[in-house]
């Protein structure tokens, strides 16, 4: 019996599933994460140059997204972690494009 | 620090397998990286003396200018005036012919121009020698030959190869942790080999880490931004305008004999950045509605955005400032974060100092790989029991002993053997630059088949030596031209081309020890290796 809690805790490799979801979940994440300090951070939108320091960071997020998403207990587990956090980054998202008013 | 040993396992293989698919690929990256800081004293000494025109007092550069604009339809596009007073600039004027895209082009002739005594036009057509240029390539692409839409496919290959190395670089850290203290200075030399290659991986993987996450994220970059600007465009900026507003379009073309004077237009950028040494002014489009002039900046005690100056864009016809965000001071806070992110990579700040401690980065990221290799191997070895037969190495770990031996010695002597032909073939080849390319990466090939035929043991030794022998080449042919002048080649500038002799000497040296070493372990080493042969 605690055999089979331990094992249960234990983290699944997984590696097909937790890959698939660190490339492409993760750079979505990032992408998302990237558009909302564009958006809501300093200078907002329109901030001259700011463009660049934006499309600096999606690597950087992406990337430590991805390092981190094995330390998720299952495949499908991180699969369904961040397709959550996506789908909050992209409402917000979407929600500040939509709000802001163009200047 | 303590860590979950479920946890460690698995970065344990995660660190394995990056490291395995990308470390060769890296090895190239860095040990061609390495050489390109190295990019002018090894392009004087391979590179024929260019019958340099005459340097001209800034006075004389308008009706230089002049000239060569009412006569050269091809400079009106493009044209470089170089200002900088170093001896190896051949004329005070240059452009080229063929200029499309971002690719090489291995036969594109360079027109220069200069004034005689009478102040009469002289031009002349070369074939530049392209070897740093191709370095270069070698160092971003890794020599995968091909191209995908306008980019080379190497330069993805290479991005995805950086993808693992951060990986790589996040697991070796994790994993690294909970003994951290107590390896950190550590460097066993025991009766364990495994023990001291994986202690020199720590210690140059945990001293270099800052390096290497920079190095890691800025490949990335420079692979996928179109993607990622792309993305952005497409995802979150939609109609916004990313880069601002471009300048308004000029009403009618211009007429290319109303550039300002060149004293002017010095003038105002040594206004505009007055601590910097203006080394060329390079005049875009005179004719387009868009006129550019890009001035190329230079002071070591800044960190710039080009790979070894800053930039300044002016308007020629008016000398108004275009763009200012490349050079350090101006531009906004933006362009101030984004900008040593390139200078970090580059190396292109502190002067020599820092080109030497990139150098010694470059190579020491290439040997992680290498020992990197060598600790997979180690690991897979299948040990020698008491009264048993000497046990078969499994074929993934021959294949993979190969491929490491091949691949990163093949790349070493192809690179020093394309630089000591450059010398010997000039005068017997046509297009130097193809000839580059040939040896390169028949070298290259040549030496993974021999890895394959021969067994990693083995061709271990004979490429070292192949190595060394190609590094003796190097001063020997200076040697060699000095001694006999009837074989009509040249020795470049002394200082450089010494230096350059002087260290080809001393890795050939290294080469010669690491190649006895090898052989001693071959023939003495435990049978139950890779390596025995």
């Amino acid at each position: 019996m605690n055999a089979e809690i331990n094992k249960k805790q234990l983290i699944r490799p997984d590696w097909g599933s937790k890959t698939f979801a660190g490339v492409v979940l993760g750079l979505g994440l990032s992408l998302a994460l990237c558009g909302l300090f564009a958006w809501a951070g300093p200078g907002g939108i329109a901030a001259a140059g700011k463009v660049q320091f934006v499309m600096w960071m999606i690597a950087p997020v992406w990337m430590l997204i991805f390092s981190l998403t094995y330390l998720i207990s299952s495949g499908v587990r991180a699969m369904q972690y961040l397709l959550a956090a996506n789908l909050l980054a992209y409402a917000l998202l979407f929600f500040f494009r939509e709000m802001a008013i163009p200047s | 620090m303590k860590i979950r040993s479920d946890v460690l396992r698995l970065y344990q293989s995660l660190h394995t397998w990056v490291g395995i698919c990308a470390g060769l690929f890296l090895f190239i990256g860095f040990f061609a990286g390495a050489m390109t800081m190295f990019k002018q004293p090894l392009d004087r000494w391979s590179s024929a003396p260019t019958h340099t025109l005459r340097p001209l007092p800034v006075v004389k550069l308008d009706q230089l200018l002049k000239d060569v604009l009412s006569q050269q339809a091809a400079a009106r596009k493009e044209f470089t005036l170089h200002l900088a007073p170093r001896e190896n600039i051949a004329a005070p004027v240059t452009w080229n012919v063929s200029m499309e895209g971002r690719e090489i082009d291995l036969s594109a002739k360079r027109w220069l121009a200069s004034l005689d005594e009478h102040d009469r036009l002289q031009m002349r057509e070369e074939l530049p020698s392209l070897l740093t240029q191709l370095i270069d390539m070698l160092h971003r692409t890794g020599g995968i030959p091909g191209t995908l839409g306008d980019e080379y496919l190497g330069i993805y290959v290479m991005g995805i190869a950086g993808v693992l190395y951060f990986l790589a670089l996040s697991s070796g850290l994790i994993l690294l942790l909970p003994t951290l203290v107590k390896d950190f200075f550590a460097l066993r030399l025991g009766k364990n080999r495994k023990r001291f290659w994986l202690d020199a991986h720590n210690i140059i993987g945990i001293t270099s880490l800052p390096f290497h996450l920079l190095i890691s994220v800025t490949v990335i970059v420079f692979a996928f931004h179109d993607v990622f600007y792309g993305s952005l465009s497409r995802v979150v900026y939609g109609d916004q305008s990313m880069f601002g507003k471009p300048p308004a379009l000029a009403a009618s073309v211009h007429d290319v004999s109303l550039v300002l004077p060149v004293s002017q237009l010095i003038q105002t950028i040594a206004h505009e950045a007055p601590d910097f040494e203006i080394q060329e002014l390079l005049y875009m489009g005179l004719e387009s509605e868009r006129p550019i002039l890009r001035a190329a900046l230079y002071n070591p005690r800044y960190l710039v955005q080009g790979p070894q100056t800053a930039y300044l864009m002016l308007d020629p016809y008016t000398g108004k400032v275009v763009n200012d965000s490349m050079l350090p001071g101006k531009g906004n806070i933006w362009s101030a974060l984004v900008t040593p992110l390139f200078s970090l990579h580059f190396g292109s700040y502190g002067g020599d100092l820092i080109r030497g401690v990139y150098f010694v980065f470059g190579i020491s990221g290439a040997f992680l790989f290498y020992s990197g290799n060598l600790l997979w191997l180690e690991k897979r070895r299948k040990n020698l029991s008491r009264d048993q037969a000497v046990p078969e190495q499994s074929l993934s770990t021959k294949l993979m002993a190969a491929a490491s031996v091949g691949v990163c010695l093949g790349a070493v002597a192809g690179v020093g053997l394309s630089l000591v032909a450059g010398k010997w073939l000039y005068a017997v080849v046509g297009n130097i630059n193809k000839a580059y390319l040939l040896v390169y990466y028949s070298v290259f090939v040549l030496s993974i088949v021999w890895a394959f035929y021969r067994g990693a043991g083995r061709a271990s030794v004979e490429l070292l030596r192949l190595c060394a022998g190609i590094a003796l080449m190097i001063p020997l042919t200076s040697l060699l031209v000095m001694l006999i002048p009837a074989l009509g080649l040249w020795v470049n500038g002394r200082d450089a081309t010494l230096s350059v002799d002087l260290f080809a000497l001393f890795a050939s040296g290294l080469f010669v020890y690491a190649a006895r070493l090898t052989q001693t372990r071959v023939q003495n080493g435990a049978r139950d290796s890779v390596w025995s042969a």
